[in-house]
């Protein structure tokens, strides 16, 4: 083989290689980024009329996830005024159907679970930061610095149950998978059984958070949803949210169901 | 070497040398406090992700368009009499991408982990497509100046058959133009693109972004290249600066420079055109609010009307201070406008919660270790622009060569 030769084939194995990726039908970032049709999708709603603003949620998530005091997955947002009633709205990472983080991530970090649930693989993670731009619910925190100290809301509110992140990748809300993958294994249903549902919905006083299987017709979510009226956040930008909020009622005509 | 290092002295050149060094001493101190403190050193947050590094790697990338537009005129419209010109923005363009991916090293929160850009594809990603083409373009770039290096003297006579090798290279020129071409095309444009496609920050970020940083980047690019020729001819006064061929480079540049204050302002205003909510107040924070003063001076006055009246002008073209000051305009006026194309889609924000835009003033304002970071970096570029001036007589017919090729 001469020099020329040898340089013919190493641009078709590269080519190839490119090719392969570009169109090849196993490709590793096609696995990341497109979702297959899993047998759930999880699904969360927030009632309105019930959430008080205590904030339990968000404790309860900066717990069992051990985050830095610093950032937060879950954010509390006073909204407005029904009569004399303060209206909240909890915003976390709405997992969207068309994630704009999952499709501008250049290195397919965030991606799709067959569930639905939009997830993060803090191993691949460059820290670009991309993703915080394209989020329309600033869902997403970076980790600026490392966090080393103790989690102020351990033990009250939780014990962790995943490691933290390291500095440099961006995190946020995963629906806590692991409690989800975690009881899906010892045969439970998450959203009715507590070990298997996340964290925010178990600390809700007022059971304003309601978890399920969206395709399930059984499911909590879907019974709620069937209930009443239902509203996602940013729906006009085609996000496809699958947190759902139930809406405050006018007062004097609050349902209490 | 060693000889030349015991008769120093005090000149102009060496001051210059010096300062440049001392810069990047600097520079590199606080990348490495960067690397070892995080990220958290600077003022960037979650509310403002990407800062000043962001922009001027934007920068650098804008400026150093000039290798493929002139290459592409030189090596396929047969545009011969820009040779010298072609081969300066060819190794400007070397520079620029080499900053541009200093300023990104510092930039992302894991560098260690920076090759997973190549390794992962997400090709859905606008940015993905940018790594790729500017880790491609940057290898286009060092096999078109391959034969620049083979320039310096001392690689002649320590290596005089890598140099002839080196040389060769010239051969390829034309496909390397065409490489160049197509990779500059997609990632020039995919930059804007980059802050085109995101529906969560929709006041000014929207496609027609894409066109406007091409044509921008073409602007600034040929200026940027322009500048340095007219600064090295007037420190040096050995070289031969082509007169003509910078007359008719720079005539080309103010109608480039029309061109693109047509689609600036089409851009401004057809963006009051809508019934999307949001996009009035984005034009008022743009024309009124923080970031005017850029808006109407640093990017439309000075950064393209001043300059285009001058370079269309012949006579005031003949004058080199106000050539030179019209050049520094453009490549200033592209920096600006990268600024607040940056800050201006992070500082208006829809709010999650309804469907009303509110207008969100966030300031940052760079920390001292994003200053100088970035001002190491930027002597970095200028120290290689330098060196090439130098010793690679980027500007010259080669005086010493032994090959025919100039």
């Amino acid at each position: 083989m001469n020099r020329r030769e040898f340089l013919k084939l190493t641009l078709a194995l590269i080519g190839s290689f490119a090719g392969h990726k570009l169109f090849g039908k196993f490709s590793f970032a096609e696995a990341h980024t497109n979702a297959k049709n899993g047998a759930h999708k999880w699904g969360m709603v927030i009632d309105q009329n019930k959430c008080n603003g205590c904030g339990f949620c968000v404790k309860a998530c900066q717990a069992s996830n051990d985050i830095n005091p610093e950032m937060a997955w879950n954010k509390l947002y006073s909204s407005t005024k029904v009569g004399k009633k303060e209206i909240f709205t909890p915003v976390s990472c709405q997992h969207c159907e068309n994630a704009p983080c999952v499709s501008v991530c250049p290195v397919g970090a965030s991606y799709y679970r067959d569930d639905g649930i939009v997830m993060m693989d803090y191993e691949r993670c460059i820290g670009c930061r991309y993703c915080q731009l394209a989020c329309p619910y600033g869902a997403r925190s970076f980790n600026w610095d490392t966090f080393s100290g103790p989690n102020p809301t351990i033990p009250e509110w939780g014990e962790p149950d995943i490691e933290r992140r390291p500095r440099g990748v961006v995190e946020k809300c995963t629906f806590c998978f692991q409690r989800i993958d975690r009881g899906l294994a010892a045969g439970l249903t998450p959203g009715v059984n507590k070990a298997a549902t996340p964290a925010c919905v178990n600390a809700c006083p007022m059971n304003a958070r309601i978890f399920g299987d969206l395709t399930d017709p059984d499911s909590p979510v879907s019974k709620a949803l069937k209930k009443s009226p239902a509203f996602r956040l940013l729906e006009s930008l085609g996000t496809g949210p699958r947190v759902y909020y139930l809406p405050p009622q006018p007062v004097g005509e609050e349902n209490n169901t | 070497m060693i000889a030349k290092m015991k008769s120093f002295s005090i000149n102009p050149y060496n001051a210059w040398i010096g300062f440049l060094l001392v810069l990047i001493l600097a520079g590199v101190t606080s990348g490495i406090f960067v690397f070892i403190r995080g990220l958290v050193i600077t003022n960037l947050t979650d509310q403002t992700p990407w800062g000043l590094w962001i922009t001027l790697d934007l920068s650098s990338i804008a400026l150093s368009a000039g290798a493929f537009t002139l290459c592409a005129g030189v090596y396929l419209l047969g545009l011969k009499q820009f040779k010298t010109l072609a081969r300066t923005a060819a190794f400007i363009g070397l520079t620029g991408y080499g900053m541009a991916m200093l300023f990104l090293l510092l930039d992302i929160g894991r560098p260690d982990r920076f090759y997973n850009g190549f390794i992962f594809w997400n090709k859905h990603s606008v940015l993905w497509e940018v790594i790729m083409c500017i880790g491609l373009y940057f290898m286009v770039l060092t096999m078109e100046n391959l034969p620049n290096f083979a320039r310096w003297r001392w690689l002649q006579d320590k290596f005089p058959k890598l140099v002839d090798r080196m040389l060769k290279t010239h051969d390829t020129a034309p496909y390397l133009a065409v490489a160049g071409l197509v990779l500059s095309m997609l990632h020039q444009s995919s930059l804007g693109a980059t802050y085109g496609v995101l529906i969560s920050r929709p006041i000014w970020y929207r496609p027609g972004l894409a066109g406007l940083f091409f044509v921008s980047a073409i602007a600034g690019g040929i200026a940027m290249t322009l500048m340095v020729t007219v600064i090295a001819g007037m420190i040096r006064p050995g070289l031969q600066i082509e007169e003509k061929t910078i007359s008719q480079v720079a005539r080309f540049l103010g109608w480039a420079l029309v061109v693109y204050l047509y689609l600036r302002f089409w851009d401004l205003f057809a963006m009051t055109y809508t019934i999307q909510p949001g996009r009035t107040e984005g034009f008022d924070l743009l024309t009124r609010g923080t970031l005017s003063f850029n808006l109407w001076f640093g990017e439309i006055l000075f950064g393209i009307l001043i300059p285009a009246i001058i370079l269309l002008k012949g006579s005031y073209r003949q004058n080199k201070l106000v050539f030179l000051a019209a050049l520094m305009m453009v490549v200033g006026g592209l920096i600006a406008y990268r600024w607040d194309t940056n800050m201006v889609g992070q500082m208006v924000v829809q709010s999650p919660l309804s469907v009303v835009i509110l207008p969100r003033y966030t300031h940052y304002t760079p920390s001292l270790v994003e200053v100088i970071s970035s001002a190491g970096i930027i002597a970095f570029g200028l120290f290689t622009i330098t060196f090439g001036i130098r010793y690679l007589h980027l500007m010259e017919q080669m005086p010493f060569a032994k090959n025919k090729i100039n």
